[in-house]
């Protein structure tokens, strides 16, 4: 197993009262995986990738529970620690791809100084790497990419230039926040492709957070979904998507429009829209827009099943 | 001021080779001053009561013609028309009575939104600045509208931010139905929105064209969504046109090779997808529109590219019955 998520909770002192953005999240990753996590707004998502890298610093933030990556326990690990572990065995990919780079050096000087920050190698030696790097994520010309700045390459060329600097240290676990959201669909599904290819030959666990069903769909071995910071379903891509157990889930997938065969005259909306954190409703948070509450929903239900799971009391009175 | 005579055998908007042109730089910067070729020879008609989807990627141009359509922006070449009159050059004191005719919502709606100001008074600007109606009937429309896009009356009191996305589209929309146009040009209307608040948005647009009559023209990368609201699409790729046709047609058998490949890259979950066609994958990005590649603009991306179409530019010809392709070798 590399990595194991235990009843992970995530809050914030806020002037409000603590705010809880992550309730309760247990999840299993294993070597050559590919979790998809996916949710809306303010599903937790991201909070919980931020959480496993060791990037929620804010001094108000509370965080409990369990992160073991293969073995160790990561949360309260001293900085230090946690900065070893990341961007070598544990690497991110960014939503935005200009945000992540630096614009003032190049795309070579960039990924160089990562690898020589966890490999003592010479300057040289790591822009031979950065040069077999870029060529394995699908630059055209890599020689002369390495000479080139951030804001010289295109959207689709910037994502591909931090996936290879994530890829610099052979990551055991790669973390992937939305890297295809601000990219078209056309360039999107190249680097889907890269990151599936990535996990065939570097046996890498992929961690992909994303809002889009459709990606989870051709990614994803496995899949969560999250709503309000809770995960509401858990299981293999098959059962999620071909048997949805969570009213959540099933309205969601009901309610995208199909791209191919009869079209519906109306789509199955889901009513209302996701809650506040500042104001979660009682018991179930998905409950005041569920079609199939009941009076059990009053209570917070607890995520039961094996491999496919659900947080929902139909489900499990069913 | 010239008066607007409708002329009902015309298209209701129509426009005739179109270009969108911005300068760039100026003559000291490095690259002096450079021209982008934004929207460039586009003629398109649109009928009353259809929905036209115009679909592309980012930066093919499909915001900048959908401010040209309106008159947001100035057009640098060629015809706009509405409704049979030639529109192009109108001054804005000459549009101002069209503009209760043509409406255009925007993709976000909390920057399009005045925070400092209520949601009722957002509402009944356009009424106050189009319409001689007193304080009461303002109200009383302003009520009507809430009702009509799904929001209650005493929402009127509240600002933006009291409202989720979702309802601040609603709000955005109420706007401009306000003056009961005929058109509305709808831009991406729904992609700022939750996956979960889509459905009711699209819903809703769907409800609101039947019951006042209305023509649309809807703007969206979201391939799946163009295809539920639009009868007919639109696909541009770097400023252009390359495919016009009913929207059933188009998707189940796009005849431009960026269409099959654009259509074949959308991520699907139902359980279809493994038998759908295989997944074209394009080489490299959108070129860019300051140097846009000769001949054909999606040549260098064309998996059947052929020395023709390095050469030579396609133009968008009529293939088969209501549908035109700009492309030497089409595909259907």
């Amino acid at each position: 197993m590399i990595l194991s998520v235990r009843d992970l909770r995530v809050s914030f002192r806020t002037e409000d009262g603590l705010v809880r953005v992550l309730d309760g999240v247990s999840f299993d990753l294993d070597a050559g995986e590919i979790l998809g996590v996916v949710g809306e707004s303010g599903s937790g998502k991201t909070m919980s990738l931020l959480a496993i890298m060791g990037l929620i610093t804010d001094p108000n933030a509370v965080i409990e529970g369990s992160i073991r990556y293969k073995g160790q326990e990561i949360v309260g690990l001293s900085a230090r620690r946690m900065q070893r572990l990341r961007g070598n065995e544990i690497a991110m990919i960014f939503q935005d791809p200009m945000t992540a780079l630096t614009p003032v050096y190049t795309i070579g000087w960039q990924i160089a100084e990562q690898i020589r920050t966890h490999n003592r190698i010479s300057h040289a030696a790591a822009l031979d790497r950065v040069e077999e790097l870029l060529a394995e994520v699908n630059f055209p010309n890599p020689r002369e990419a390495l000479t080139r700045y951030p804001h010289q390459l295109s959207g689709g060329m910037r994502q591909r230039a931090v996936i290879a600097m994530a890829l610099s240290c052979d990551p055991v676990l790669l973390v992937a926040d939305e890297p295809t959201t601000a990219l078209d669909v056309t360039v999107q599904a190249g680097i889907l492709d890269l990151v599936r290819k990535l996990r065939d030959t570097h046996q890498s666990a992929v961690m992909f957070v994303t809002h889009d069903m459709g990606v989870v769909s051709e990614l994803a071995d496995r899949v969560v979904v999250m709503y309000a910071g809770r995960i509401v379903e858990r299981g293999s891509r098959q059962d999620v998507f071909s048997e949805p157990l969570h009213p959540y889930t099933r309205a969601l997938l009901g309610s995208i429009p199909p791209l191919t065969g009869a079209k519906p005259h109306r789509l199955p909306a889901i009513p209302g829209s996701p809650p506040s954190l500042l104001r979660l409703p009682k018991g179930c948070a998905f409950g005041p827009r569920c079609p199939v509450r009941f009076e059990l929903c009053d209570e917070k239900p607890p995520l039961v099943g094996g491999s496919h799971a659900a947080a929902c009391f139909r489900v499990s009175a069913a | 001021m010239k008066k607007h005579s409708p002329d009902a055998s015309a298209p209701i908007l129509e426009t005739r080779e179109l270009c969108k042109r911005f300068t760039i730089g100026t003559r000291f910067s490095a690259e002096g001053r450079r021209t982008v070729h934004a929207v460039e020879d586009v003629s398109l008609k649109v009928w009353r009561g259809e929905t036209v989807g115009l679909v592309g990627e980012s930066g093919c141009g499909k915001s900048t013609l959908a401010r040209c359509l309106v008159r947001l922006y100035d057009i640098t070449s060629g015809q706009l028309l509405f409704e049979g009159d030639d529109i192009t050059g109108r001054s804005l004191a000459e549009l101002r009575p069209l503009r209760s005719h043509l409406q255009m919502v925007f993709q976000d709606p909390s920057a399009s939104l005045n925070p400092r100001r209520r949601v009722g008074d957002l509402i009944a600007e356009p009424l106050r600045v189009h319409t001689r109606l007193s304080g009461g009937a303002i109200r009383k429309r302003v009520a009507e509208l809430l009702d009509l896009v799904g929001l209650l009356p005493d929402h009127a009191g509240r600002y933006p931010h009291e409202f989720s996305g979702g309802q601040r589209q609603r709000v955005g929309i109420a706007r401009a139905i306000a003056l009961e146009p005929d058109l509305v040009v709808l831009d991406e209307p729904v992609s700022a929105l939750d996956v979960s608040v889509q459905a009711q948005i699209v819903n809703l647009l769907a409800d609101l064209q039947e019951k006042l009559k209305l023509t649309y023209i809807f703007i969206a990368h979201d391939l799946s969504i163009v295809r539920q609201v639009s009868t007919r699409i639109a696909v541009m790729y770097l400023g252009s046109i390359v495919e016009e046709g009913p929207a059933e047609a188009v998707f189940s058998a796009p005849a431009h090779p960026y269409t099959q490949a654009l259509i074949s890259a959308v991520p699907l979950t139902d359980s279809t997808a493994e038998s759908r066609g295989k997944r074209i994958i394009l080489a490299g990005d959108v070129p860019s529109p300051l140097n846009p590649p000769s001949g054909c603009r999606f040549h260098p991306r064309c998996p059947i590219a052929q020395d023709r179409c390095r050469s030579e530019r396609p133009g968008l010809v009529e293939h088969g019955s209501g549908r035109k392709v700009a492309c030497h070798f089409p595909v259907a």
